[in-house]
């Protein structure tokens, strides 16, 4: 059954979908509002990076600072080939990307611990990594909503971080929260395109 | 007791252990060396921790030993640091020594060994070196990990100005790195293929977040670097002080130094300790710190005041006794009692401090501006009597105390408001009075200035006025009259009056003040005396009087010209003969009149003096309005007698005419001005102020003068105004005036007359026709030779011939050209009639004349001249004549159209001509038909050369 439903009727059924277990739900509903959240997100990924690298001093603020090579073994690299990128199918689409955000949420909570640690006195940063954190963590119920629209089984939520995170040093965490900020950055572009797919996969 | 039991054995058997040692030690020295050596490291803090113990000992053994301890940095060979240390050493005890690396010691390898030696004079044979130990290293690299590149120390934390060490630790020999200092490429030396080290000195603060130093390689993209905290050196509090209140509790203050300027990392902490009694407490605040003191404590206190963070700890120190630091509590139940016009008493408590001490206590009374200390030792109960106070008056008093035998500090203040009971005033209210009569009643206005609140001493009620008739002195008047009032009109029947006047308040009179009035009012002619003032007021003097005098008064108006002239007046003592009367209320350019009287016995002013005067004099502010009169040629008179000089700011010295004129000179009496629109003209300077008139003499006759005339004060002269303009009249022209006026009159006398008397005039002079009778012509012929000969009567004159023109075309003559051609007359004959009269009755006509009437077109009387043509024929008349025309003129036509031929009559004038003046023609011919008319006059053919006359064509001479 695929219904051409108009905004209110779509938040009503969001309200009473708790209610409604059970009952088979169109994907192209969550699609749709996963997309729309991801667009919203990817308008700020690069403020926040900016904001970050701002507040982190020499080399970090310096004009066209990259450090592409700088990973975290705990967050996966949304990089991808695009030949493996679009031979994916659904579930492992979003699979990967559940386990992106999974981590990001995790991470943007360490950054953001880090920062208050660091740059006490930055509340723009410190409000714009909580906003992130906040967004990265709604994607993730989208994406949960979709998976279970597509009868997909939902990954177990895990602990990404493990024990390592807290002997760093404060050149560490800053480098940490670059990549982590970063790869935010590169993960809401490829969420945008993955839904953009499953939007024309699955239309409403 | 089984404790204290095992306690001995176990001394006794340690100290047979030492005499067995001290007995070996004689017979074969020892060595001490340490043993177990064993090198931890601190990484945060770049330590090595040592800690080693000493086995050879003898069981409760202690000798003091000294340890040399040598590190070797890279190699053992390079040894960089040597220290002994030297400490007290028990069987095996486990010794500690730690050192500070300036390098990270992750930078190199190091090597650490150490030796000991007995340093005790108990076991002086001992005091040699051991073996050394065999060399500790320390390899921090080895467990680094497998990074491609470390940087080192990590997360330092230094002090602004202190140098640091960093290096870096590379995997990779073939890349190049380089490290960054705040995006400042640092320099560094190579301390091994693998390590390069960087000496920072001097390192500044650059912000709180610390600093990054960073290190990359030239390849990839590897980014590895560390934070350098550096703070600001942490400062030594300032300031420090304790104090109590109440002897239980102290309270400790202090100024924190300045902000290490680290938000988190370098968190600073306060510590109070007290030597005397051990105590110490961490406090909670960053400037201050309560300390309970013990009951039972000494007074004597030592504290230490520790201020530490992470990288420094400092410590202030503060002996005092505690009873000299006592700050007390303000003073409470505090009262003001028994409060009267002049006296208060004020009570109040104290806190004690301690049994025998005794509190200084400081009051301070606040009351019409003053203030009024003074200091009472009080135990417990405080209590002062303030005295000499001002009745009716707000005082503010307050209260502090501070510890008398040592002194610390002042307690709060602790204040009461009270007011004074009110008391009589204290002095006679200052009166004064103006005296008039008005219709036989004499009209007193008393005038009395309120009395000040010092003498008014409470609320004034009433003022009592009590008049007392001098000539009945059992008659009083009591006149209560209530402020705001102050002062009163009386009228009395006479004025011989003592009047007294007292003011009143709620408690009682005030003394009275005495004024009398006398039935001489005072106001005698006296001269008015000018004198000058100045910004402070005007100085006047007077003479002193003979006499008993018991005061002078000057009087003066702060409005003069205000009806309501605000009557001043000053009270001055006998011996008195000059004061100072100043105002705020003068105003430059006001004139101020003073009088001056003097005092009787019997209390009755008289006039001394009168003065007047400006405090500031200034120039006049209008001009006078001049009228001049009596201009001559040589002189006029100017007059502003109606100027008001007396109502200009300033007392008008005289008056300048400034004259201007085109002479060149100056007339004797004046000078030559420059005035302020640069013109110059002459001056002349009226010294005395009365004159109001000034003549002006010396001018020229006929000539141009401007003049214009200012009063001048002592400031200078009035404003500049307008010039007035006069012309002094020529010097000939009143006798002209003599002589052509009565001309003028006499002319328009005979004009007048002449024309009243015109018809007789005409008549007699000029008549239109001439009366040949009454002409002088006929008188001039009777005296002559004919005296038959008369007049020619015009019904003698009868037409007589009518000519007829035929006239050729083209044939007009010019009047010179008169032979060529003939015209053809009709020659009429006369009638018999004719010669009926004296003589033929002749016409002529005047050529001369009637070409020139022909030219104009118009008709003329045409003076007879007695030339005559010689062609003129004797015209007769025909029998063809014109009947039909019956006008008796002359017709001429101006014009005749060619080839016509015209019928010309020519009439001889007739005899209505001659002698009927009422037939005269009053309407001539139409100008289109315009005839000529020929007058004609009968001429004596004595005056006629040819005996016939021929009237001529006129056309033939005049076209």
């Amino acid at each position: 059954l695929q219904f051409s439903l108009t905004a209110p009727l779509c938040l009503l059924t969001l309200l009473l979908l708790p209610l409604s277990l059970g009952a088979p739900i169109s994907p192209a509903e969550p699609i749709s509002q996963a997309y729309s959240l991801a667009l919203y997100m990817q308008k700020n990924t690069s403020t926040l990076l900016q904001t970050y690298l701002q507040y982190q001093g020499s080399p970090f603020s310096d004009p066209g600072f990259s450090a592409p090579e700088l990973q975290l073994s705990s967050l996966p690299p949304a990089a991808v080939s695009f030949k493996t990128w679009h031979a994916l199918d659904d579930g492992e689409r979003l699979g990967h990307a559940q386990g992106a955000f999974l981590a990001l949420t995790q991470h943007l909570q360490l950054v953001g611990d880090d920062q208050r640690d660091l740059n006490p006195g930055s509340p723009i940063l410190l409000a714009q990594l909580g906003a992130a954190r906040l967004r990265a963590q709604g994607l993730l119920g989208n994406m949960a909503a979709i998976m279970t629209a597509l009868g997909l089984p939902i990954p177990p939520e895990e602990d990404t971080l493990g024990v390592v995170a807290f002997g760093a040093s404060a050149f560490e965490r800053k480098c940490r929260g670059y990549v982590v900020t970063r790869e935010y950055g590169h993960w809401t572009d490829r969420a945008v395109r993955d839904l953009a797919l499953l939007k024309a996969k699955y239309p409403g | 007791m089984a404790l204290f039991s095992a306690f001995q054995t176990t001394f006794l058997l340690a100290l047979l252990s030492l005499k067995t040692y001290q007995s070996e030690v004689l017979s074969e020295p020892l060595s001490l060396a340490p043993e177990s050596l064993e090198v931890s490291i601190d990484s945060a803090r770049q330590c090595l921790h040592l800690q080693w113990s000493v086995h050879n000992l003898a069981y409760h053994q202690e000798l003091k030993m000294v340890f040399q301890i040598e590190i070797s940095r890279i190699k053992t060979s390079n040894v960089i640091w040597v220290e002994n240390y030297s400490t007290t050493v028990k069987r095996n005890q486990v010794l500690r020594w730690s050192w500070e690396s300036q390098l990270p010691l992750e930078c190199a390898k190091h090597s650490v060994r150490m030796r000991g030696a007995v340093d005790d004079a108990q076991v002086p044979e001992l005091r040699f070196w051991s073996n050394w130990t065999s060399w500790e290293e320390v390899d921090v690299q080895s467990s680094l990990g497998h990074d491609p590149l470390f940087v080192f120390p990590k997360d330092k934390l230094v002090e602004e100005g202190s140098n640091v060490t960093i290096c870096y630790v590379s995997r990779s020999h073939q890349n190049n790195i380089s490290c960054y200092l705040e995006g400042v490429r640092m320099h560094g030396e190579q301390l091994d293929p693998n390590v390069c080290v960087f000496h920072l000195k001097n390192v500044p603060f650059i912000r709180e977040t610390g600093t990054n130093i960073y290190c990359k390689a030239d390849r990839g993209d590897v980014i590895k670097g560390i934070v350098l905290f550096v703070s600001k050196v942490f400062e030594e509090p300032k300031d420090f002080s304790c104090e109590t209140r109440d002897l239980k509790t102290l309270n400790c203050t202090w100024a924190p130094g300045s902000d290490a300027g680290l938000l988190t990392q370098l968190s600073q902490s306060y510590t109070l300790f007290e030597s005397f009694s051990g105590k110490k407490t961490l406090c909670k605040h960053k400037s201050w710190c309560n300390w309970q003191v013990p009951p039972d404590s000494q007074e004597m206190h030592n504290f230490t005041l520790t201020a530490e963070n992470y990288l420094r700890k400092r410590s202030v120190h503060l002996l005092f006794n505690l009873t000299h630091r006592v700050h007390p509590m303000a003073p409470f139940n505090v009262f003001v009692k028994n409060v009267s016009a002049t006296n208060a008493t004020m009570t109040w408590k104290v806190h004690s401090i301690g049994n025998y001490s005794t509190l200084l206590c400081q009051i301070e009374l606040y009351g019409e501006g003053k203030v009024i200390q003074q200091n009472v030792s009080v135990k417990v109960n405080g209590k002062h009597l303030m005295k000499k106070l001002e009745p009716s008056t707000e005082y503010a008093a307050q209260v502090r105390c501070a510890n008398a035998n040592h002194f610390w500090k002042w307690s709060e203040w602790t204040r009461r408001n009270f007011t004074t009971a009110e008391a009589a005033p204290s002095e006679a209210p200052d009166v004064w009075r103006n005296v008039k009569s008005v219709q036989g009643h004499c009209v007193v206005t008393l005038f009395w200035k309120p009395l000040s609140k010092l003498q008014a001493n409470g609320k004034i009620l009433f003022y009592n006025v009590v008049l007392e008739n001098l000539d009945r002195p059992s008659t009083l008047k009591l006149l209560s009259i209530p402020p705001p009032a102050n002062g009163t009109e009386l009228t009395l029947d006479q004025c011989s009056y003592q009047i007294r006047v007292t003011a009143n308040n709620s408690v009682g009179t005030s003394p009275a003040s005495i004024i009398a009035v006398s039935g001489d009012p005072g106001n005698k002619e006296v001269e008015e005396e000018r004198v000058k003032g100045t910004e402070d007021g005007f100085c006047l003097s007077w003479k002193p009087q003979p006499g008993d005098v018991t005061g002078y008064v000057v009087e003066w108006c702060e409005r003069p010209g205000d009806p309501l002239c605000d009557l001043q007046w000053k009270n001055l003592g006998p011996d008195t003969t000059s004061t100072v009367v100043s105002s705020d209320a003068f105003r430059p350019g006001v004139r101020y009149n003073f009088r001056i009287y003097g005092i009787s016995t019997e209390r009755i002013p008289y006039l001394l003096e009168k003065k007047t005067g400006y405090s500031q004099e200034l120039v006049p502010s209008d001009n006078p309005q001049v009228l001049m009169s009596n201009l001559t040629s040589y002189s006029f008179t100017l007059s502003w007698k109606d100027y008001a000089a007396e109502s200009q700011p300033g007392f008008v010295r005289g008056y300048s005419l400034y004259l201007k004129s085109k002479a060149a000179r100056c007339l004797p009496g004046s000078e030559k001005a420059v005035l302020s629109d640069d013109s110059i003209c002459c001056k002349y300077k009226i010294d005395n102020p009365k004159q109001k008139t000034f003549v002006v003499e010396n001018l020229q006759p006929a000539s141009f003068y401007e003049f214009f005339l200012t009063p001048y004060t002592s400031v200078g002269e009035g404003p500049q105004g307008a010039f007035t303009k006069v012309t002094t009249p020529d010097e000939y022209s009143h006798i002209l005036i003599r002589v052509i006026l009565p001309m003028i009159f006499s002319i328009l006398l005979i004009m007048i007359l002449c024309y009243l008397k015109s018809q007789w005039m005409k008549e007699k002079c000029y008549p239109d026709i001439p009366d040949p009778y009454k002409s002088s012509v006929l008188s001039l012929i009777k005296s002559k030779e004919n005296p038959r000969l008369t007049i020619m009567n015009v019904k003698d004159c009868i037409p007589d011939a009518i000519e007829v023109i035929n006239k050729q075309e083209g044939t007009r003559k010019s009047l010179t050209e008169t032979e060529p051609t003939k015209p053809t007359y009709l020659y009429l004959l006369p009638t018999e009639k004719s010669h009926s009269g004296p003589g033929p009755c002749i016409c002529f006509e005047n050529f001369t004349y009637n070409q020139a009437a022909s030219d104009s077109a118009s008709c003329g009387h045409v003076p007879v001249t007695p030339k005559a043509q010689p062609q003129l024929g004797l015209l007769t008349s025909s029998e063809n004549g014109p009947k039909a025309l019956g006008k008796n003129y002359v017709n001429s036509l101006g014009e005749i159209p060619a080839g016509e031929t015209n019928l010309n009559y020519v009439s001889q004038l007739a005899s209505p001509m001659c002698g009927d003046k009422s037939s005269l023609p009053t309407n001539p011919p139409e100008p289109a038909l315009c005839s000529e008319y020929k007058t004609q006059m009968a001429i004596p053919m004595g005056l006629a050369s040819p005996p016939s006359i021929t009237l001529l064509d006129e056309g033939e001479h005049d076209h």
